[in-house]
Order: C-alpha cells, then sequence, then structure tokens
C-alpha cells in the first residue's frame, strides 16, 4: 500500500477496495516500526485517528458524499493547529500547549475527508535548516541516515519520504518546505503569499511564511493544493481570488513557455549540481520551452535581507511567548521580570534566541545604521527586478539548493547554515509561487531537486508545468530502500 | 566589522526579555558579529530613490473585520493552556510589593 500515491489511495477508498480503518492501522503500523530510525513524528494521536477512520467507513456505508481525499493519511507539521491536541512547535516552552481550534489548513483537510495521523518534528519555532534545532528529537533523512532531511519542515518531508504517510503539510518561511523536499526527493510547493491561510499556524515572519504541502508526485500536489488554496477570512492577508482547478491545468508539454534563468547567480554550484541543473534546463528544451538568460544579479542581496526581516518579524511574534497567557512559565521565577526572563532563556533553544536578539538588533534605534529600512528597500529592489523578469519569460527555473542533504551535524556555523537558503529566500521575500521537483540523485544517492518559480496568483501554471517535468523523467520518482523494509 | 561587545550583547539580550548567562553573551557576541558582517553586504547597494517594500501582492487589500466582539473563545478553554490562573483570571507574581 505504500507504492500508492494519495490520488491511487483515494481511489482505493471510493471503489471499496480498502475500508479508512484498514488504511489508517496499515500506516500507524508502518510509523510504530520505521520511524524509530527516522524521527519524523513528535506526537501520534491513534484513538483520534482511528475514531475520524471508523466514522468516515459509516459515511461511506450510509451513502455520504465522499470528499477530495477522502481516506488518505496526511502529517501536520507541529506548528499547525489541530483542536485539542498539542501544538508544540518543538519548542519546550510549548511542551504541553493544547490547541484551541483548528488551523484553517487541517480543517480544509478534514472537510475533504483527510485523515490526520500526527504531528510531525520541526526545526524549534521553524527556523532553522536541518530539524537539529528541534527541543525533542533530531529527524534523519530516510535516504540516508547519517544526513539531515532539512528543514524546517524536516519531519513532514521525512515521514512522506519514508512512505510513513502520502502527504503531509510543513511550513515555508525561506524555503522550509522546498528545501526539505528537495533533501528528501519530493515535490514540494510554496503557494503564492496569501493562497493558502496561515490561521492556526504558529507566526515566525508573518511577511514571509506560508503553509505547503509535500507530495510523491505533482498530480498528488494538484489535489491538495485545491483543497487548501481557498479565501479565508480569518487571515488577514488570505487572497480574495477564486479558487484554481488545478487538476485541470497539468501539462504534457511545455510548448510555448518561455523559462528565465538566471545563470550569472548559479555560478558558484559544484560540477555535481552544475550538471544536474543543465540536464533539467534539456528536459525542459525538449517538452518545448523556450530558455532565455535573465538577470536577477540583485539576488545577491537577496540572504541578508531575509535574514534582516525574517529575525525582525521573529523578534516581533515570539514577544507573546513570555509565560504569562500559556506556555510552561519557569518555576523558580518570583518576581514579574524573573517570569518574563526566566522563561524564555530556559524554555528557547539557542537558534530561537540568536534570531530573537538579532531581530531585537535590527530593529533597535541608531543600532549600527538602520537595517530594517535597508532590508525593506532591498526588498523592493528584488520584487521589481523579478517583474522586469517576468515581462520576457513566464518562468523562472534555478536549483532548489546549493547541495544535496549534508551530514547532520557538519554544519555548525550560523552563516553556513543560512547560505543553504540561498537559491529560496527570494520566493518568501517576493510573494511568488515555487516549487521544488525531483531532478535526479548525487553521486552519494542522495536526491536532488529543481526549482521553478510562478508570478503572483499562477499556482495553478506553476504546477502544472512542474507536471510536464516530471512526467518527462519519471525515473526521478524513487523510494528508498528503508521503506521497502517489511514491517 | 561589526563592533558588538558583551555589554551589547547583554542589553540587546535584556530588551529581548531573556536571561543569558556569560557563555551565552561570549557565544552571542561571536554569532551576531558573525552574522551583521554578512548582512553589511545591503551597505554597498544603492537605495537611492527606493522605496520600502511593505506590500508584495499587487492589488492586495487587507482584509479588516469589523470591530464587534465575539465570543471565539470561551474564558474555560483559555484558561486551559494558563501556567497559574485563579477566579477565571490568569495569575501572575505581584508587581507591587507590601511594605
Amino acid at each position: 500500500m505504500y507504492e500508492k500515491t494519495a490520488t491511487e489511495l483515494q481511489h482505493l477508498f471510493v471503489s471499496g477496495q480498502l475500508s479508512a480503518v484498514e488504511i489508517t492501522n496499515y500506516f500507524l503500523n508502518r510509523i510504530e516500526n520505521i520511524d524509530k530510525k527516522i524521527g519524523s513524528f513528535l506526537q501520534l494521536f491513534p484513538e483520534r485517528t482511528l475514531r475520524k477512520a471508523k466514522e468516515l467507513d459509516e459515511k461511506k456505508k450510509s451513502g455520504g458524499k465522499l470528499g477530495k481525499l477522502a481516506g488518505i493519511p496526511i502529517a501536520i507539521k507541529d506548528n499547525i493547529h489541530i483542536k485539542g491536541e498539542r501544538t508544540t512547535c518543538a519548542s519546550k516552552l510549548l511542551a504541553n500547549y493544547e490547541a484551541l481550534f483548528d488551523a484553517t489548513s487541517t480543517r480544509l483537510l478534514e472537510e475533504e475527508d483527510a485523515i490526520l495521523i500526527g504531528k510531525t518534528n520541526l526545526d524549534e519555532f521553524a527556523m532553522g535548516g536541518a530539524t537539529e534545532y528541534s527541543a525533542f528529537l533530531k529527524t534523519h533523512n530516510p535516504w540516508n541516515l547519517a544526513c539531515t532531511p532539512g528543514g524546517s519542515s524536516g519531519g513532514s518531508a521525512a515521514a512522506v519520504a519514508a512512505r510513513l504517510a502520502p502527504l503531509s503539510i510543513g511550513s515555508d518561511t525561506g524555503g522550509s518546505v522546498r528545501q526539505p523536499a528537495s533533501y528528501c526527493g519530493l515535490v514540494g510547493y510554496k503557494p503564492t503569499y496569501g493562497r493558502i491561510s496561515r490561521y492556526g499556524l504558529v507566526a515566525f515572519g508573518s511577511s514571509l511564511d506560508q503553509i505547503g504541502p509535500f507530495a510523491y508526485t505533482t498530480q498528488d500536489m494538484a489535489l491538495i493544493a485545491e483543497v487548501l488554496g481557498v479565501h479565508c477570512p480569518h487571515d488577514s492577508n488570505s487572497l480574495n481570488h477564486p479558487k484554481e482547478n488545478i487538476q485541470g491545468q497539468l501539462k504534457q508539454d511545455l510548448k510555448g513557455v518561455r523559462v528565465g534563468v538566471p545563470y550569472h547567480f548559479l555560478t558558484n554550484l559544484s560540477d555535481e549540481m552544475k550538471k544536474s541543473f543543465d540536464a533539467s534546463i534539456s528536459v525542459l528544451k525538449n517538452l518545448g520551452a523556450e530558455i532565455i538568460e535573465i538577470n536577477l544579479k540583485v539576488l545577491k542581496y537577496a540572504m541578508p535581507t531575509y535574514y534582516i526581516i525574517a529575525t525582525a518579524e521573529a523578534s516581533t511574534n515570539l514577544a507573546r511567548f513570555d509565560g504569562i497567557r500559556y506556555g510552561n512559565r519557569n518555576q523558580y521565577a518570583m518576581t514579574l521580570d524573573e517570569v518574563y526572563d526566566l522563561t524564555r532563556e530556559h524554555g528557547f533553544g539557542a537558534e530561537v534566541k540568536r534570531r530573537i536578539i538579532l531581530g531585537t538588533s535590527v530593529l533597535s534605534s541608531g543600532f549600527s545604521g538602520s537595517y530594517y529600512k535597508k532590508a525593506l528597500g532591498a526588498r523592493g529592489r528584488i520584487l521589481d527586478a523579478f517583474t522586469t523578469s517576468f515581462e520576457s519569460c513566464d518562468l523562472v527555473v534555478m536549483p532548489t539548493a546549493p547541495t544535496p542533504a549534508f551530514e547532520t551535524g557538519s554544519i555548525q556555523d550560523p552563516v553556513s547554515m543560512y547560505l543553504m537558503d540561498l537559491y529560496t529566500v527570494h520566493a518568501n521575500l517576493t510573494g511568488l509561487p515555487a516549487i521544488s521537483v525531483p531532478s535526479g540523485f548525487a553521486q552519494n544517492g542522495n536526491p536532488i531537486g529543481f526549482q521553478m518559480i510562478a508570478k503572483h496568483r499562477q499556482d495553478g501554471f506553476l504546477i502544472g508545468c512542474a507536471h510536464a517535468f516530471e512526467q518527462a523523467r519519471p525515473e526521478n520518482i524513487q523510494i528508498p530502500s528503508i521503506a521497502k523494509e517489511a514491517v | 566589522m561589526s563592533q558588538i561587545d558583551d555589554t551589547t550583547v547583554a542589553n540587546l539580550a535584556k530588551l529581548s526579555r531573556i536571561a543569558v548567562t556569560e557563555q551565552e553573551t561570549k557565544s552571542l557576541q561571536k554569532d551576531l558579529s558573525k552574522i551583521l558582517d554578512f548582512v553589511e553586504l545591503l551597505d554597498e547597494l544603492d537605495l537611492e530613490g527606493c522605496y520600502l517594500c511593505n506590500q508584495i501582492i499587487k492589488d492586495h487589500k487587507h482584509l479588516m473585520r469589523d470591530d464587534v466582539v465575539k465570543d471565539l473563545l470561551p474564558r474555560d478553554a483559555f484558561l486551559k493552556n494558563a501556567p497559574d490562573h485563579m477566579g477565571g483570571m490568569v495569575k501572575v507574581p505581584p508587581i507591587i510589593k507590601k511594605d
């Protein structure tokens, strides 16, 4: 059953070949056996999951209308609320926090009869690129257990790659869905800013955050993207844009599509990554796309711009975790000041503290020039450069990450870790929709991803183009051997 | 080179409401200096006549809701996550001391 795509599983359920309880038990059993080695889940709630599966089987028996995601187990990053379950953000501070309402995204999934199977590991408060900064456990890459699955949505990526769930959702503030998707050989999609509601997602960088799914195939991605891409009055940045028929936009070729490549931005790629990227460009050409060189020299400034804006917003958003209204208040705090200072000292991990303090510094008046204003200016320049590029092309492509998955713990320096986001942060700064698709394997067997970026609100077109690319190279979709072990 | 000394780090930690040990101050001082050197790359960008980009999606209107009180979160539910509460209210340590 683990070889089935989400679309296939839904058909098997609807046609009566598998019950929801059978599917659920099968995946819960796989998680119990395989996840010991991978560490993708932080929590399971089998009682709730099986109760929902039983309800779904009864609904089917009584002839009720079945949803688009009927019977599909979906894993949820543990910074997104499921009412009545814990949302820990992989932080000691929120270890016992119970979600009081459903996130719009989890509500929409359940309304389409998906089965929420568990909450997945992440870098604490989604800050990191290797899922090493979780306060609870390290997640390993199913392709190579010594390597990171990427981050911050590493648990959601590893769970799908190890075939512990056919779909999952994560959040992408600077590449946290696309980068782990590329490291784990999956499709990972960050929507246009505002396309998927963030209501019920714990905020990190509000002008950058987007929820995004992981899937084996672009067909599955189209299915879940259609369900999640709806307007939501609870997120003030939700796009008031009609629901899209994305499955109807899946393309078989790229005839007439103009693809922009910022070659000057790719000069530091290793030979292996360059070769892989060039091979992907050939695939696009063979599909009929026209390749155009574009000028995005300003992308050199995207990393510093991102780290100023993201940390400034994080320091503001995380001010609410003060041990007063929720979270684990430090038990030794005697005064109100100590409640704040000690709760945050002991509740947050080193990377979160580093980012909050950095954010505080870039927002401090008179501190080393006004970084924040500069970053907003640079953000405008980056957006303008993309707008100009999109006058001559329909799609921009580049690698998803500078390297395949690296060994867990091998990058200690924060700046070196930040540079792993080199090719992803600009889509968050500009709000453009972007997708990572599997594009082959490195010599050491780790997957490599290829990234496509489209204009605002062209999410359906983007996933459609990714589908044509995927169909041309079906050998890029593989299952890691750990997932094939008998359970 | 960014000039970040221990006093600056201590002050930033205070503003961030995070207590830090001496050892943490040292490592933060090292990390923050590196990160700030890295973001100083922006100094070479000519931002003459630039606009401050606060809105990335053209034509998007921020949603505002009517200023109406609604009972979205019952008090009992809210208090479930409160570290300490009494009489339906969140309890905090005394702010004004008896003399």
